[in-house]
This record gives structure tokens, sequence and C-alpha cells, in this order.
């Protein structure tokens, strides 16, 4: 996975800006406290590796030696 | 005698009624005379229809004369103020909407006005269902009547300060995360959350469509079975509305729960837990087990990913209220404005991770309730939050028992189970096979009669 699953300010500016929104500069600690806390399990996710109803095929990516 | 009024059951009042002992007029007057008397310190309503109400019991009082015997009939209730009533305010609790008189009404508001309900006003609700109003807010927030600087609980702010305080004896809530629930643990009252599909959300004000659920909410586990009844049932209008058959919910109360499995969930649920609550709790499934019942501990791992259903909720949000929040961004109150402008920060790839997280728990919880009847928690973790600490905008959202169930959409029961040393009520969750409220009314009804949580009165 390799991703932080802490968002980090700078992350949660590059995501306003690509969004299109405003939010004030007092509220980016609070809005980056509100996702990082909804975001911890799914970046703790492997998408390829989760247990879920839907079928998906799995399978290894990269370069296999 | 204004108490004893108050605080009658809706069985108590229908019987007294048809005794010609009491009226529905007489009633609605006393509770009009509480409201005025009682709800400048409480907040609870927003909007106070008393010509309409008059109205209402007269008409009531003409189908009594008449024989009518819908239990009912002649009862005082209140909707939340994100409940749509034609001709009526719906203020969404919110600046955005402080004007706004709908011309349609709710399909839950229109089904309690057929079974001949008196409709006493709108109730506050934190903005669209979400947001506490801060200081400076348009709508001021209920209070608590245990406490008033205490918070009632939220969403259904209103309904549940309401109902503690005698001022209504039915109210609608709606629950995303725990709103119905919340605010029934909170103020010492009974709420349930049916199954997701249950009961129409057609007419009200959405936060997030595949989490929203409507609702009653009471002082009695019976009074809310009476009030789900009508609510119950397929509606053209609600696209989530099922056509599963709909129970008698009134049937199966006073029967004993001996043999029935009660599945205590030991992991998610108790992390963090108030000592108080925990207490209160264990004390409540020794109840259960000296009525026969059958308590076990069970566990369900992926709970431990709840709150990524914030994902969903963020994202859904800003889907229905984008275009506002870009063209009048100054009418959302502080800090809601900019939790739901953290949806639009939701990428599509976490929308749909959280949606697969969600699956998984979904098919666990199932797969545990093979093997119980309910499940059993404490309804929230702490009892009610001051408003000082309410108030502080880093506060965002405390982990809690309640989201799970909106989640699997299970119906769910909160009912009191105990007081904490401070006088704040303590509350008791049961969650039910999809569909099978019967069951969780059941069990709650059992424990309630077993216990005198639900008697007692806050200090108003």
């Amino acid at each position: 996975m390799g991703e932080p699953l802490e968002l980090t300010l700078e992350e949660l500016r590059e995501r306003i800006k690509a969004a299109g929104i405003t939010i004030a500069d007092h509220r980016l600690g609070m809005v980056r406290k509100l996702l990082s806390d909804a975001l911890v399990q799914v970046r703790a996710l492997d998408s390829r590796t989760i247990k879920t109803v839907e079928p998906a095929v799995r399978f290894q990516g990269g370069r296999h030696e | 005698m204004s108490d004893a009024i108050a605080y009658s059951t809706i069985r108590e009042l229908g019987a007294r009624y048809r005794k010609r002992e009491l009226s529905p007029v007489e009633v609605t007057r006393v509770l009009l005379a509480r409201i005025e008397k009682l709800d400048p310190a409480l907040n609870a309503f927003v909007t106070l229809t008393a010509d309409r109400a008059l109205a209402d019991a007269r008409a009531a009082e003409e189908l009594l004369r008449r024989g009518d015997d819908r239990p009912l009939l002649g009862i005082p209730i209140a909707h939340k103020d994100i409940y749509c009533t034609r001709g009526i305010r719906t203020t969404g609790g919110s600046a955005l909407l402080a004007d706004w008189v709908p011309d349609v009404e709710s399909t839950c508001g229109r089904r309690w006005q057929d079974a001949g309900t008196v409709l006493l006003g709108k109730l506050i609700t934190h903005e669209f269902a979400m947001g506490l109003q801060f200081p400076g807010h348009r709508f001021p927030p209920a209070r608590n009547p245990w406490n008033v600087n205490h918070i009632p609980g939220g969403s259904s702010s209103g309904s549940g300060a309401a109902l503690a305080a005698g001022l209504v004896h039915g109210a609608t809530g709606s629950d995303t995360g725990g709103s119905i629930r919340g605010p029934a643990s909170f103020c010492g009252i009974v709420g349930l959350k049916p199954t997701y599909g249950r009961s129409s959300r057609a007419g009200v004000l959405t936060l997030s469509w595949t989490l929203d659920h409507t609702g009653p909410m009471a002082r009695t586990v019976e009074d809310c079975a009476l009030l789900l009844q009508p609510l119950a049932g397929h509606d053209p209008l609600d696209p989530a509305s099922s056509l599963a058959p709909v129970d008698d919910y009134t049937a199966p109360l006073g029967r004993d729960v001996r043999g029935l499995r009660v599945g205590v969930i030991r992991n998610y649920f108790f992390e963090g837990v108030d000592p108080e609550v925990e207490r209160a709790f264990e004390e409540a499934m020794a109840t259960l087990r000296r009525l026969g019942a059958d308590v076990r501990d069970v566990q369900i791992p992926s709970l431990k990913a709840t709150h990524s259903f914030l994902l969903i909720l963020l994202a859904e949000a800003y889907a229905y209220h984008e275009r506002d929040l870009r063209e009048h961004p100054e009418l959302y109150g502080d800090v809601l404005r900019e939790r739901f402008l953290a949806g639009a920060l939701v990428t599509a790839a976490e929308y749909v991770q959280a949606q697969r997280i969600r699956s998984e728990i979904c098919r666990e919880t199932a797969e545990v309730l093979r093997d119980v009847d309910v499940l059993a928690t404490p309804t929230s973790p702490k009892p009610a939050t001051p408003f000082a600490q309410a108030h502080d905008p880093e506060f965002g959202f405390p982990r809690s028992n309640m989201p799970p169930f909106n989640i699997t959409g299970s119906p769910t029961l909160a009912l009191p189970c105990g007081f904490s040393a401070s006088g704040l009520p303590l509350s008791l969750q049961l969650a039910g096979r999809p569909f099978d409220e019967a069951t969780v009314l059941r069990v709650g009804h059992a424990y309630e009669q077993a216990t005198s949580w639900h008697t007692r009165r806050p200090p108003v």
C-alpha cells in the first residue's frame, strides 16, 4: 500500500483545489481530522485482499519472477 | 393533573378517551399550556401549531363519539422539522429554509394524520439532521430536560427533549448515524430505528440516502410499537421502501423472553465506554437472564471499520447540498458548512471502498443473527455531553455505538436502562434481524416492564 494513514494538510489542500471549493483556513484542521478519522480504515485496507460480498477475481499484479 | 396527563401512555389516554374521562381537546389544551410554560427553557419546538392541534383534537373527539377505536386517535404528536408539512413551515433547523412552507406532506406525517393524531407542531432538529446549532445560529438548539446544560442528543433533539419533558406523546425522528437513538439515550426515552425500507423517507429532508431511516420516538416501548404500526408498509414514493409484510407490533408485547437468544457484541461497543454505562448495561443483561433469556457473547470483527461509514455519509450529504453550498454557503451553520464541504473531498474510490467495508459488516452481522435473536449493546458509550464540550468545533464525531446498525439497516431500539451518578439517563440498544421489529420490541418491552427507569421524570 505505502499510503500514509493520516491525511496531511498538504493533501487536504490539493483535494480542496481539485474539488473547486473553498474552506476557511481556521477550519482546515477540523476538516483534516474529520476526513483522516473516516479514512483510516479505508487506507489500511488492501483492496486486493478484502473479503467482500461482491465477486472479485483476485490477482497479483507486477513482475513475476 | 397536568403531569399525569402529560406522562400518560398512549394506551392510557385512549382508554380514558373511551370512558369519557378525558377528551383530546382537554389533553391538547394541557399540553399547549405546558409547552408555553416549559419550552422557553428547552427550545424543543421551532413551530407551534396550536390552531391546527385544536382542530385535530375536535375532529378526533367527534370520531370518538362515533365509536372510532383506532389507537392513535386524539394522540398529540409533533414532527422533527425535517419532515415536510403541507402549509406549515419546515426549517430543517437551518437559516437556508427559515421561511420555507412546503406544499407536500411527508408520507409518515400523512399516515399519522390518517391515524387520527393531533399535530402540536414542529420540533427543532440539528441543522439538516447533522449540525448542532452553535451560538448565534438562526435557531437555538434544544436543551436536555434532565440538565439544560447538556445536549439532548441529536439530530432529533427537539423530539427527545419534548418527550422527556412531557410536551408530546409521540414524535417522529430520523436516524442516519444514531439520530433517533442518541436523543432517546440522552433524554431517557424510547426510540426505534426500524429496518431500512420499513418506514418511508418520502417528504423528509435527506442527509444520506443509503443510511437515512425514519421512525418513531416515545416514552415507552408499547407507545413506540403503536406509533410504528401506521408508519410501516410500502410507499411507492420511496424507492427504498420494502414490500415485506407488516407485523402486528403490539401483539408480541407481554410475551415472555424465555429461550430467546441475546447476543452481546463484545468487540467495538465497549471501547471507551464509561464505567457507569457498562455497569448499567451488565445489570440489564442480568435482568434479561432472570427473565429467561439466553444471553451470550458474540463477535463481529469487521465492526472495527465502522467509522468509514462517515465517508458514505459525507459524500452523499455533499451530493444533496452541493448547489446550495456553492450558492448560499453563508446560510449554513458554522462548522456544519465545512463538514458538508468535506464530502466533496471524498474520492470515488474511497466511497466505493467504504461501501465494500459496509458489505462485509452486513455479512458478518447477518451471520451472527443466525445464532441469536437480538443483539444488545450500550446505546451510547457516555451520558449526555455538556454544551460547553459539544460547542467546541474540534469536538468532531466521537466514536459512537449507533452507526453499525445504520450500516446494516437493522431494526434497532434504544430504551432507558439506568442513570448516571449525576442524574443523566443511560440507555440499552437492541438490534434484530431485518424486518423483525416485533422481536426487538418484545425483548425491549420485557426488560422495560421488569424495571422502572421509564417511569422517572426530569426536574422540569
